[in-house]
């Protein structure tokens, strides 16, 4: 199977010129197989073909690590882990087990730590803030302030209310929005181009306070 | 042409520098070019994929927050490079996530897969540049990157670069051709001046020219020294030959002077030549002439003086006394020696004119020597001689038959002549080898010795002869040259009082088959002889009266059957009939009574033969004549004739017509027939002839050839032709020498030949009775 992916793969008008037209067709979907199994196998988001919300947003939650620069002077940056911390009741379930199981994110494995006081919050890197915990929101925000932890929620109005990044539904899909002066006040830098994906961006600061 | 060969060279020089210069020139530019358009392409997928990979790291972040329009986004920044036809961002299942696309209306190609282990990959298809690349993170595929460019950048710079490389090429081209003038000016001009040097001295042949020595290239300046090197050594030996042709050409100047004098000379002779050529045969031609006039002019008077003597001699116009008896003889052995000589001497002129020509043929030899002896024999006899002869037999000559017969009487009569009475003369013939050897020899006086040779000159006569004998002194003259003719040699072996030897060989005949005479030729016009027709029943009396009949010159028919007799004599219409009358089963006056009452055979005259002595009845029952048995030769004849006379007679007389042109001949002739009671008319030219006969037709014609106006030949030649005349008799009476031709011809068409030079008068009487019998006795 590789043999033939190598011979024919890379130049598919080749192929059609060159191979008799009752292998072709074979030929065309043993190569198409051949591609899918290969983006299916390593791919993160490859066999979520209808993923459900919570899935989508877990995946979100990883990846939010990638575009973000933790100042090293900042308590999550010291630590030999990459923690990803949840507050509140935890709405993925084992979903966000499966998702961050196992990655790693700025050189460390990444583990999943549920919390419910807020002081446990100042050692995570990324903090989902569970719908939950909408009352305890102000307490939790405050003792991360300027802790250097990414704050993350899909509460109405986080954003405004001081949070970094807050999903959002647009119909089946999952966006969220940033609220730039929130993360730029906790030293973190968020990277074009998660700004560039974002459905707004906020920077004038807590303006809803 | 000259131009053209001029500027071959030069031309070629510049073609070549041009080809060499443009070939290199364009392998150098397809070679830069091509390396050029390697090098852009390679360029161009370098770019092409470094867009791909900004492309692909700015859309890491849609892929993963799932934002197609964030790269759109990112894609829409390709659209400055003008080449880009299209580009695509894919998710890793091969979904389309984002598009852009030059032109709208394009469609998101499937994603081509990429070879596992690769990132990036690229083809050309359809004039177009195809990349696709993954977009990695962490080293895992998140998605990719397609993109598609025209070539137009690239055709562009290949349209530009060989836009440029033609300019370059021209302007190389250019300076090729000016840097080929030089050379030319270098190296092809005084090659081609050397060429038009070596034209000006091949044609010309001038060899002063030389050409202008140049030091630039050495071979160049080699072969011109070696050439103007030639040149001086061709000069000087042409130098050297133009001196030698010039002497030749005097040379040959004088020379042809000298032909040209020798060759007048030569003119002069032959012309000369042909002037006594043309002198001789003028004067051959007139001796022909003067011979011809002469044997014609000299014979006609003498014939008159043979015949009037003749006529004299017979006393016919009253008695002579003895002297003039003796003074016509005298003239008439005169005249007749004098024909003799002119014969003699025609004879001899035309033997050595070559004229004489032979009619070869097989002679038998014993029946000449025969005919020679009985004609010799009377003279032979007068003289008391005995003629002999001694020849073998079965001897054949290849010979003219009347030449042979000339030679033998010339011999044999001068042998009578010359020998004593009492002598004796010997004919012999025997064969010697593949020859018959003639000879003649007598036991006269002899020849003595020295007279041997002279003997056969003309005119020559033996001195003691004396006698007054006939000779012309031509006859053995004549004869020898004869025997020469006929190829042989007259010898004579003599010895004075031992008689003399004549002898001569001829050439054996060889078997030659005997040519079927012509019927035309051979078939005498002689008159046809009267038929007889004989009716006896008895055969030793029918064949007794027959022979006697047939050796008188009869033509006879026989009848052993009297009752068939009538039938005969109806069918055959015989002249005469001689009857027997004692015959079975018809008795003879049966017959006779028979034939008389016929009107078919009544005229028919009947000679009764018979024992039966009665006449009376005979003639009483038509008999013409009554012979009673036995008859003998002389009755029979009688008899026969007087019928033949009586039967002819009942015809009207018709007269001989005599053609001759000179009058006394004529006179002679006319006297000769009347003498013999014949009627007599006559012409003395051709066309009185002719008219003559026209009006009314003779009896018979004696005819001359020798005539004015209209010939003998042309005479006789018509009447054969005209059926009216074809069997009217005609006896030719000439003293023209005749060729062979012309005597056949006579023989052919005319009854008889006659020649005035020898003794004419007896044998045409002769033969007049012979055939004309029946004029004269009815006349008498």
């Amino acid at each position: 199977m590789l043999s033939a992916n190598e011979t024919f793969g890379s130049r598919p008008s080749v192929q059609r010129q060159v191979c008799p037209r009752s292998q072709c067709s074979f030929l065309q979907f043993l190569t198409i197989v051949i591609a899918l199994t290969f983006f299916t196998a390593t791919g993160l988001l490859a066999q979520q073909a209808k993923p459900n919300e919570y899935q989508v947003k877990a995946t979100y939650l990883y990846n939010f690590g990638r575009f973000v620069k933790w100042p090293d002077a900042a308590g999550p940056a010291k630590g030999d882990s990459f923690p990803v911390c949840v507050i509140g009741q935890d709405p993925f379930g084992a979903i966000l087990d499966s998702t961050l199981g196992g990655e790693a994110l700025d050189g460390k494995p990444v583990v999943l730590r549920r919390i419910s006081k807020p002081h446990d919050a100042g050692e995570c890197r990324i903090l989902f803030i569970s719908s939950t915990e909408e009352k305890r929101l102000k307490e939790i925000l405050t003792a991360l302030d300027e802790s250097g932890v990414l704050t993350v929620s899909d509460m109405p109005g986080f954003t405004r209310r001081g949070g970094m990044i807050q999903f959002l539904l647009e119909g089946d899909r999952v966006r969220f929005e940033i609220n730039l002066a929130s993360a730029e006040s906790a030293k973190l830098v968020l990277s074009s181009e998660l700004l560039k994906v974002a459905a707004s961006v906020k920077r004038s600061g807590r303006s809803g306070d | 042409m000259a131009t053209q060969q001029e500027h071959s060279i030069s031309r070629r020089l510049t073609w070549m520098n041009m080809l060499v210069s443009g070939v290199a020139l364009l392998l150098a530019c397809t070679a830069f070019i091509a390396f050029d358009m390697i090098t852009f392409r390679q360029a161009m997928v370098r770019n092409l994929s470094a867009q791909a990979q900004i492309v692909g790291s700015n859309s890491v972040s849609a892929l993963l927050f799932n934002d197609p329009q964030s790269a759109e986004n990112t894609l829409l920044a390709l659209k400055p490079a003008h080449n880009i036809l299209y580009a695509q961002v894919y998710l890793p299942d091969g979904q389309p996530f984002a598009s852009y696309s030059r032109d709208p209306g394009r469609h998101a190609p499937v994603l081509p897969p990429i070879p596992p282990g690769q990132t990036e990959t690229h083809w050309i298809e359809d004039n177009q540049i195809a990349l696709v690349r993954s977009i990695l993170l962490d080293g895992k595929p998140i998605g990719a990157v397609y993109i598609r460019s025209d070539l137009q950048e690239l055709y562009g710079r290949f349209l530009r670069y060989a836009a440029i490389a033609a300019v370059v090429l021209s302007a190389c081209m250019l300076a090729a051709l000016l840097i080929s003038s030089v050379f030319r000016k270098a190296v092809a001009d005084p090659i081609v001046d050397l060429s038009k040097l070596a034209r000006i001295v091949s044609q010309d042949k001038n060899y002063s020219v030389r050409a202008t020595p140049i030091r630039s290239f050495a071979e160049l300046a080699i072969l011109i020294d070696a050439f103007n090197e030639m040149l001086a050594q061709i000069q000087q030996s042409e130098r050297a030959l133009r001196i030698a042709r010039d002497e030749m050409e005097q040379r040959v100047l004088e020379r042809t002077a000298e032909l040209e004098a020798a060759k007048k000379e030569v003119e002069e002779f032959s012309h000369s030549v042909v002037l006594a050529k043309e002198q001789v045969e003028r004067g051959s031609k007139f001796k022909d002439q003067f011979l011809s006039t002469m044997s014609h002019e000299l014979r006609t008077p003498l014939n008159a003086v043979l015949g009037f003597s003749d006529l004299l001699a017979d006393e016919r116009y009253g008695p002579l006394n003895d002297r003039q008896q003796r003074y016509v003889a005298h003239i008439h052995t005169g005249g007749k020696h004098l024909l003799r000589l002119i014969s003699d001497i025609l004879d001899l002129s035309k033997i050595e004119a070559g004229r004489m020509e032979l009619t070869r043929e097989d002679v038998t030899v014993t029946s000449s020597f025969a005919e020679v002896i009985s004609a010799l024999y009377p003279l032979a006899e007068k003289k008391s001689q005995a003629l002999l002869q001694h020849v073998a037999p079965n001897l054949h000559l290849y010979a003219d038959a009347l030449r042979f017969k000339q030679i033998l009487m010339n011999l044999a009569g001068n042998a009578i002549k010359f020998t004593p009475e009492g002598g004796r003369i010997e004919l012999a013939a025997r064969q010697v080898d593949d020859q018959v050897r003639v000879e003649v020899r007598d036991n006269g006086a002899g020849i003595p010795l020295d007279q041997q040779q002279r003997i056969f000159e003309a005119f020559v006569r033996l001195a003691q002869t004396g006698t007054a004998s006939e000779g012309t002194g031509l006859g053995l003259a004549i004869t020898a040259r004869l025997v020469e003719l006929h190829g042989g040699k007259l010898g004579i072996e003599s010895q004075s009082g031992e008689g003399s030897c004549f002898y001569f060989s001829l050439p054996l005949a060889a078997i030659i088959p005997v040519e079927a005479p012509q019927p035309s030729v051979s078939v005498s016009r002689a008159r046809k002889a009267p038929r007889i027709l004989i009716i006896e029943d008895n055969a030793a009396t029918g064949q007794l009266i027959q022979s006697q009949l047939t050796s008188s010159g009869y033509e006879t028919l026989r009848c052993d059957k009297p009752e068939r007799a009538m039938e005969i004599a109806a069918e055959q219409q015989p002249d005469a009939i001689t009857l027997d009358l004692i015959m079975q089963p018809v008795h003879g006056l049966e017959v006779l009574l028979e034939l008389k009452n016929d009107p078919r055979t009544s005229k028919i005259p009947v000679i009764v033969v018979t024992v039966v002595d009665q006449p009376g009845v005979g003639t009483a029952l038509g008999a013409d004549e009554y012979l009673i048995k036995p008859v003998d030769k002389a009755t029979l004849l009688g008899a026969v004739e007087r019928c033949l006379l009586s039967r002819g007679g009942a015809a009207p007389a018709r007269a001989i017509l005599v053609v001759e042109d000179d009058v006394s001949t004529l006179e002679v002739i006319v006297e000769l027939l009347e003498a013999y009671g014949y009627a007599v008319s006559t012409a003395t030219d051709g066309e009185q002839a002719r008219a003559s006969v026209a009006q009314f037709l003779p009896e018979l014609v004696i005819l001359d050839l020798v005539l004015p106006k209209l010939s003998g030949f042309e005479l006789l030649a018509e009447w054969r032709s005209n059926p009216r005349t074809a069997d009217l008799s005609v006896f030719v009476l000439t003293n023209k020498d005749l060729t062979k031709e012309e005597e056949k011809y006579i023989h052919a068409h005319a009854e008889s030949l006659f020649r005035k030079q020898h003794a004419w008068r007896e044998p045409l009487i002769k033969q007049l009775e012979r055939v004309a019998t029946a004029l004269s006795w009815e006349k008498t």
